[in-house]
């Protein structure tokens, strides 16, 4: 995706904090200010149900992406968690996928 | 009273008949119990994220209605207890509804009183670009 372009190497394994890191490092790229797309797009009902919605914040195994990566606010992050691990529960989405 | 949202797998090899029948067997469960149904989506045939009591496909059906706590104890028990249903999720939602209502409201509010500002922000907007050249030189 576009968050991760520019990044050096195995950088992109290490959480920096947030967008602090961009200024204080000496080698300098361009970052893309992440923005919560729940926000962005007005979206208040994060529902259990949403499954096209949902499985764009669910990884190939089947993890929830991270608020580091996706840029998700953390009031949003915590409904979404939440609306991902119901969607589970009823088969929706998968605890784990064989990938 | 409360609002509930059911979810329910039907098993894929289960007739449409007796599925039919078993969804107006649970309506009257709520029914009778002076509870009302609001809505029931069947949502058909769908794929299973995963493997199920071996079924990799199963028939949703949602049921959302209006009740006390009690009701739902029934209703699970009646779901865990037929032959048909392989998995089902209860939501209380009422919360969550009256939250969406609120916040829609608010929006609505808001957009209501913006207009104002959106008509005068482009009488000032053309300002500084007159301004520019004249610092230019």
């Amino acid at each position: 995706m576009a968050e991760m372009k520019g990044r050096p190497g195995s950088a992109g394994q290490r959480p920096t904090g947030g967008d602090k890191a961009v200024a204080t490092q000496k080698k300098q790229y361009f970052r893309r200010k992440k923005v919560c797309r729940f926000c962005v797009e007005r979206i208040d009902d994060i529902n259990y149900k949403d499954v096209k919605m949902l499985s764009s914040f669910v990884a190939e195994r089947g993890k929830i992406v991270p608020r580091r990566i996706s840029g998700v606010c953390a009031p949003h992050q915590r409904r979404l968690s939440d609306a991902i691990k119901k969607a589970r529960n009823i088969a929706l989405l998968p605890f784990a996928a064989s990938a | 009273m409360r609002v509930y949202e059911e979810l329910f797998i039907i098993k894929p090899d289960a007739p449409e008949e007796e599925a039919d029948q078993f969804i107006e067997q649970m309506r009257s469960v709520v029914t009778t119990s002076g509870g009302t149904v609001d809505k029931v989506d069947k949502w058909g045939k769908r794929r299973l994220a995963y493997r199920v009591d071996k079924y990799r496909e199963g028939a949703y059906v949602l049921v959302q209605f209006t009740s006390g706590p009690d009701v739902v104890k029934e209703f699970e028990r009646r779901l865990r207890v037929s032959d048909l249903v392989i998995k089902f999720l209860t939501v209380r939602i009422d919360q969550t509804l009256k939250r969406l209502d609120k916040r829609k409201k608010n929006r609505e509010k808001r957009a209501h009183r913006k207009p104002a500002p959106v008509a005068a922000a482009p009488a000032q907007l053309p300002g500084p670009p007159v301004g520019e050249p004249a610092a230019a030189e």
